[in-house]
Parts: structure tokens; sequence; C-alpha cells
């Protein structure tokens, strides 16, 4: 099970260690400590995945908004919601997720972008990152995947 | 039944899942994202796959029955049951799905009807197993 510390005032702490040292393997779920307390954004039009990336996400610290369909996700954006991390499956009510990641790139969101999605050709992959996804993941999201990107975004 | 039988009871069914190819890693990680805090997050979550999965037939049932055959619907269901599937370590209902997939990418109709009851067939195997499994392991907890 993956456990998170409070940001700055573990720093000290945090200076004892190599930049390896931070990272332990647990059975799955990769150890690691966040710095910061980030969130991200998953829209997902199936709750059981909707739950676990959500439950995932959670278990790493992120503070997570989970929206089952394109339209919420955008008008969530258009809000000026902010977000690290958004995750987004390419099957969505509505809007497809190419659509919906088109028009929440056209607002001018920058932050990181995952495609997760159960599978996909290589030009439908090659289609997202054309439009701003940054990776694109085959589900289900994993701490693999997940950990380096978290890790990333917060800076480390 | 005593503890230790129960217990060696609850191992041996989850060996078998995971030997039979019935489950993969990622069954594991749901388990590890169970803890104090969220208990029963593996039978939840395993409930909330079947009440999705079960309506996702359903589409897909009258999807292969209507004419013609809307292998683009066929196949958007299709590609969300395989994630759903696989985001639980369903290993053997994925597969199917996945073979699924490649008839409908084909239109070949008769493929995805028959594949489609290979689908129906390992959803609901899995089904039976989790339920016994999840059972004996309440009981065990219980006892614990």
């Amino acid at each position: 099970m993956a456990h998170t510390l409070p940001s700055s005032d573990q720093s000290s702490d945090q200076d004892k260690w190599d930049s390896g040292g931070l990272e332990c393997k647990g059975q799955l779920l990769i150890k690691i400590v966040m710095r910061n307390r980030l969130t991200a954004l998953v829209v997902d039009g199936d709750t059981t995945c909707w739950v676990l990336e959500q439950e995932l996400l959670h278990s790493y610290g992120v503070q997570t908004l989970g929206v089952d369909n394109s339209r919420d996700a955008v008008d969530l954006i258009a809000s000026d919601a902010e977000f690290n991390l958004i995750i987004i499956e390419k099957i969505l009510p509505v809007l497809n997720g190419l659509e919906v990641t088109r028009q929440i790139c056209e607002i001018g969101v920058h932050c990181k972008m995952l495609e997760v999605t159960a599978c996909s050709g290589e030009s439908e992959r090659q289609a997202f990152l054309a439009i701003g996804v940054d990776v694109f993941i085959e589900k289900p999201l994993d701490p693999e995947h997940l950990v380096p990107i978290l890790r990333e975004v917060d800076g480390q | 039944m005593d503890r230790n039988r129960l217990h060696n009871q609850v191992a041996s069914m989850r060996r078998s899942l995971f030997d039979q190819g019935y489950l993969d890693d990622q069954f594991i990680q749901l388990e590890e994202l169970q803890d104090d805090t969220n208990p029963n997050f593996v039978q939840e979550v395993v409930t909330l796959f079947y009440n999705d999965s079960t309506r996702l037939i359903q589409n897909i049932e009258q999807a292969l029955n209507s004419r013609p055959i809307e292998f683009c619907k066929l196949d958007d269901y299709m590609h969300q049951f395989k994630g759903s599937s696989s985001s639980i370590g369903a290993k053997k209902v994925t597969n199917e799905c996945t073979a699924f997939r490649e008839y409908c990418n084909a239109e070949n109709a008769e493929g995805c009807i028959r594949s489609f009851q290979q689908v129906k067939q390992e959803h609901a195997i899995l089904k039976r197993k989790l339920e016994v499994y999840l059972q004996t392991v309440r009981q065990a907890s219980q006892t614990a």
C-alpha cells in the first residue's frame, strides 16, 4: 500500500534519502513520497474504471474529481477548474475522447494529459498525441506507468 | 470451520483463480488498494463491474439482434467491456473481448455472435467463482 507524507515540512527527511531511495516496490503498488498535493480529473464513462483509477490516484495522495461524460469535462475546464493531471478515456458519452481532448486543449489547459483506453490502433494513438495528449496508456492504468508521471508532475 | 482451515481455503481458492487464468496481476492491485479505510474495496469493485457489465451485455445483445448490425456501436460497447474487465484483472473475459473485437473489425456477424457466447460464458464462470471466493474471504475475516 502506498503512503504519502505532507509536503514541505518533510524536506529535511527527504534530504537524507538518495535520488532513488524514495521508491520501493511493494507487490504491485510502488511506494513513493509526494512533495505536493496533486489534483487530477478523471474522465471515464465506465464506472468500474472511474472508481479504480481514482482510488489508485488517491493511494498516492492525489485529490481527484471524476466525471463520466465529455460534456461535463469540457464545462469543468471551461469554468477555469485547474488540475495537475487529466486522464481521459477514448470512448465517452456525448463526445468521443479525441474530440473532448481537442476542446480541452483549445481552451488552453496546461497540465499533463493522459489517454487511458482499452485498446487502440497506432493511427488513433498518433491522433491523440498530435492534439496534445502527453501519454497514451492501454488500460488498466497501473503504477508502473502512473508513478513516473506523478513524479514528473510533482517535480521530482 | 476453524480459522486456519478457512484461511487455507481462501489461499487455495485464490491461487487457483490465478493458476487457472481467471485472474491476472491487476486483481492484486485491487487487493492492495483495500485497506482499513476501504475494507470492502475488492467486493465493491467486483459488484460494480458485474452491475456495469450486465448492462453492457444487454446492449451488445440488442446490437447483435439489430439489422443491419452496427459494428462501430458493437465495437464501442466491447471496447468499454474490455476496459472494465481488464481493470479488475478478469483475464479470460478480457481475452474473449479481444477475440470479439477482431470479428467486429472484420464485420463478421457470425463470428461476433459465436465469440459473444464465449464472452458471456467466461463472464458468468468468473462471477460464480468470485462470489464463492469473496464469500469465503468474508467468513475468514470474521473468524480472524
